[in-house]
């Protein structure tokens, strides 16, 4: 037995007969951890949570909680005994009870909880209070997906999960319940997986977030981690926050692409001079400037409120993203040139 | 197929069940391996293929009638505004409560030679020979009539079911690409509801070839009363289920195409998304007088006229009235309705929560296959468990030393509820079904998640959640149950009479104007039930 809060040990998640997540392993080290799961849709996130809740049966590998095996070859432990909460994304209220009910339902069979919160604390705190008497088909989806989390948190689980638990929370709203339910989740040390498609959700609430891609767990790490070091090009691809481009490798702290000419700054992981590589190139790495020689045609601009995001177009035909600030003094149009600032300087640079 | 690692107490009890309402079918299926008596000889080349004829016969004439009854009642009310609409909306489904062999009394009795109509030209216009003008309808029409004008409802009601959920953009596309009302109606209206009609057609097919009152009564020899005839007058029960047999394969494909309708019927259901309500059209003058008029016809020859026809009876021939034991007819209605929607509710929970618990495919197809009991006619059904009694007695019984067990399931409380379990397990289990339906398993999956156990789960979520479900289940069959005849002319314990039963022996008998007071009775409760159940019916 180790110390780790949540073992995964090599298991194949499946639905029904098909194999979803691969010989998965997975450690959550201390109480209170908040994992993100990030991949695409399908890829077999939901079903990881039904079999960590015991919903669904494991063919092999382990799941141990707290040093407690609850699924393994020999062992399966119900999901009413596992004091495992699931939150769907479907929110799933129970349709003939009201809101106050279906929340008090869960903590009316684990009475404990009461030395933790009380329902119209969580109310309060999830903006509930206005559809406490409605039934779940007169609110609207969000208030739905906001009752059930409610639902699940006043069970105080050991392990709460929660699949996409805002997805269908008003933009205006999100972020709000996103800083709140962080904080509740931290005050209370709720050990908590999420599966999300939201990389911001995600980077935001997670101590540690997951890619999961392709059956496999591609990379498991901090979220700052994640977003600026990703360990391989599919991780890249999957977050879509930059772009490769080739460029050769010709110094300690240098590299040479046709089109941009010299980028300096510190490798994450060292390449032998002259190699050939592909470097992640993200928005926020290229500066603008109106006086460098160094010009690119625009073809995009996205307004994206703080900001704009220009795409533009190299002599080799490679569309670069660029963020500049929305204040910025004055805006480039599609098909004017757009100056970036040289040298240039990225604080890490990661290729492939 | 089948997984034994799930097999628990619950797919136990669902098997159970299901292969219990599966006897009949597998009794029916074995007779082709039994011998039988001279009179298959006798019946292959004499009667048989009058019966197969005058099946045909009256199928094509009753599915015509209600076609034409059933979609056009239909479509006037649900789009149209005139005197009267929201009256009929609920009104034209009361027909459910006269069944055919009480219609077929009414009928015979009114158009008869000296008959009510003979009466009432006589009262108005004196003594006349108006026995030459007056139409008979007996025979094959009066059947197809009789038939029709009970069972047109289920045209009516699933047909305006999909004219109401029809989406107002649909029609406005009509509109949008120049169509007459005509045209609409042809083009759009008409084939977006086929589905919903043919489900109705279909349920009007299983109900008339199952038909035994009217047809028996009106003397037309149908495969049904082919079947009743082997078994009573010629007492050859394998013959009997041989020709049942043939009357069922007819039935499935019936059966099989009213699933693959109703399956398509699900895409006309309502959704947040595409149904916009539709402003209804509003009728005057003389095309609101005739709207009216046809659904009043229809409304006064579906229920007003066999209603009056057995009130006037019953008024001018008191006696029959104070001669019947009403008490005993009522305690013995409730009775069968009591045992019955006990036994079938339970049962049906039992079955739908073991196959919902055990997720299991086979399970889900037996299911599907046992509730086919509800098409096979109900002399089949009486015939083949008589037939499975008698084998199981002969058989099993006798090798473990106790004498005869018959006495216990046949002319029995036990037996009549026995077969009307099997004959109506469909309609509870499809009904509880259809409430289960809309729980999605999700939700039992958070009550388990939320510490609740599975049987806390079916007792705070499941129970709860389906009671409207449950209550509408009992009325629906305490209706059939009060109606139902042919199950219970066999199966009753010596001197059992019900309503209908007291009916049908009196119009048997040729006491026509006996059979009212216990027909009025029974068109009353069965009105009641409906009436409570109206909202429900013609939502769903």
């Amino acid at each position: 037995m180790t110390n780790n809060f949540l073992e995964i040990h090599n298991v194949t998640f499946k639905a029904g007969n098909k194999a979803k997540v691969n010989n998965l392993s997975l450690n959550i080290e201390k109480e209170g951890d908040i994992i993100c799961l990030l991949g695409p849709s399908g890829i077999g996130k939901t079903t990881m949570l039904r079999t960590i809740a015991g919903l669904e049966k494991i063919h092999s590998g382990k799941i141990i909680l707290k040093n407690k095996i609850l699924s393994s070859n020999d062992t399966h432990i119900e999901p009413e005994n596992r004091n495992i909460s699931l939150s769907f994304q479907d929110n799933c209220l129970f349709p003939h009870y009201t809101v106050f009910q279906n929340i008090e339902f869960g903590a009316a069979q684990n009475k404990k909880t009461k030395k933790y919160l009380n329902a119209n604390e969580i109310i309060n705190f999830l903006n509930l209070e206005h559809v406490m008497d409605k039934f779940p088909h007169e609110i609207s989806s969000g208030e739905a997906q906001r009752a059930s989390l409610a639902r699940s948190l006043l069970t105080k689980p050991d392990l709460l999960l929660l699949d996409e638990p805002l997805s269908n929370v008003d933009q205006s709203f999100k972020e709000e319940i996103q800083v709140k339910l962080k904080k509740i989740l931290t005050e209370l040390k709720i050990t908590t997986i999420i599966v999300t498609h939201d990389s911001y959700e995600a980077f935001y609430l997670g101590t540690k977030c997951g890619i999961i891609l392709n059956g496999q767990l591609k990379q498991y790490d901090d979220p700052y981690n994640v977003y600026h070091f990703p360990n391989s090009i599919e991780v890249v691809n999957f977050l879509n926050r930059g772009i490769l481009i080739p460029a050769k490798v010709t110094g300690e702290n240098s590299l040479e692409n046709e089109d941009l000419g010299t980028i300096k700054g510190n490798f994450i992981k060292h390449y032998p001079k002259g190699s050939d590589v592909q470097l992640l190139l993200q928005p926020e790495d290229l500066e603008h400037d109106d006086k460098s020689n160094l010009k690119l045609e625009v073809v995009d601009r996205k307004f994206r409120g703080t900001n704009f995001i220009y795409t533009l177009k190299t002599l080799n035909n490679l569309l670069i993203p660029v963020f500049v600030h929305s204040h910025h003094i004055h805006q480039h149009e599609v098909d004017e040139k757009f100056g970036i600032k040289r040298p240039i300087n990225i604080d890490h640079i990661v290729c492939f | 197929m089948i997984n034994f690692k799930k097999i628990n107490i619950w797919y136990f009890s669902t098997f159970f069940i299901s292969a219990i309402v599966a006897i009949p079918i597998l009794t029916v299926f074995s007779s082709f391996f039994e011998t039988t008596s001279n009179y298959s000889l006798i019946l292959k080349d004499t009667f048989l293929y009058e019966y197969i004829f005058n099946s045909i016969v009256l199928l094509s004439g009753v599915l015509f009638v209600t076609f034409f009854i059933g979609v056009g009642c239909a479509y006037v009310v649900s789009f149209y505004k005139f005197p009267g609409v929201n009256f009929f909306k609920w009104a034209l489904i009361l027909s459910f409560a006269v069944p055919a062999y009480i219609y077929a009394y009414s009928l015979t009795a009114f158009f008869e030679n000296y008959g009510t109509a003979f009466s009432i030209f006589k009262f108005f216009f004196g003594e006349g020979d108006y026995n030459s003008f007056i139409p008979k309808f007996d025979g094959m029409l009066g059947a197809i009539i009789s038939i029709s004008f009970s069972l047109f409802g289920y045209v009516y009601v699933l047909s305006r079911a999909s004219f109401h959920y029809q989406s107002q953009n649909l029609i406005e596309l009509g509109k949008n690409l120049g169509f007459s009302k005509k045209k609409s109606f042809f083009k759009i209206i008409l084939p977006s509801a086929r589905p919903a009609i043919v489900a109705g057609l279909s349920l009007v097919a299983m109900e008339t070839l199952s038909d035994f009152g009217s047809v028996s009564f009106f003397g037309v020899s149908t495969l049904t009363t082919g079947i009743y005839n082997a078994w009573t007058s010629f007492d050859d029960l394998t013959l009997a289920n041989r020709l049942s047999f043939f009357l069922l394969i007819f039935i499935l494909c019936l059966f099989i195409l009213e699933n693959f309708s109703r399956k398509k019927a699900q895409y006309h259901s309502p959704s947040k998304d595409g149904f916009k309500s539709r402003s209804l059209i509003q009728l005057t003058g003389y095309k609101a007088l005739f709207v009216f008029t046809f659904c009043f016809l229809i409304f006064f020859i579906s229920f007003l006229f066999p209603i009056l026809q057995m009130l006037y009876w019953t008024v001018i021939f008191p006696k029959h009235l104070f001669d019947l034991n009403i008490f005993d007819l009522l305690k013995n209605t409730v009775l069968l309705v009591f045992l019955s929607c006990l036994v079938l509710i339970f049962l049906a929970f039992v079955s739908n929560y073991g196959s919902r618990v055990s997720k299991s495919k086979f399970l889900e197809i037996l299911t599907t296959f046992s509730v086919s009991g509800y098409a096979i006619p109900g002399v089949i059904l009486a015939v083949a468990f008589i037939s499975f009694i008698s084998w199981f007695d002969n058989n099993v019984v006798s090798l473990l030393f106790i004498k005869t067990i018959k006495p216990i399931f046949i002319g029995s409380i036990l037996g009549l509820v026995f077969v009307y379990f099997i004959r109506f397990y469909s309609l509870a289990c499809n009904g509880i079904k259809s409430g289960y339906l809309k729980i999605n398993y999700s939700i039992d999956e958070s009550s388990y998640l939320l510490g609740y156990s599975k049987f806390k789960t079916f007792t705070n979520i499941h129970l709860p959640y389906l009671k409207n479900s449950v209550f509408l289940i009992g009325i629906l069959i305490a209706i059939e149950i009060i109606k139902e005849l042919p199950i219970t002319l066999i199966m009753r314990p010596f001197n059992f009479e019900t309503f209908a039963t007291t009916a049908y022996i009196f119009a048997s008998q040729d006491l026509l104007e006996a059979a009212a007071a216990p027909s009025l009775f029974l068109i009353a409760i069965s009105s009641a039930f409906i009436l409570i159940t109206s909202r429900y019916i013609l939502k769903d």
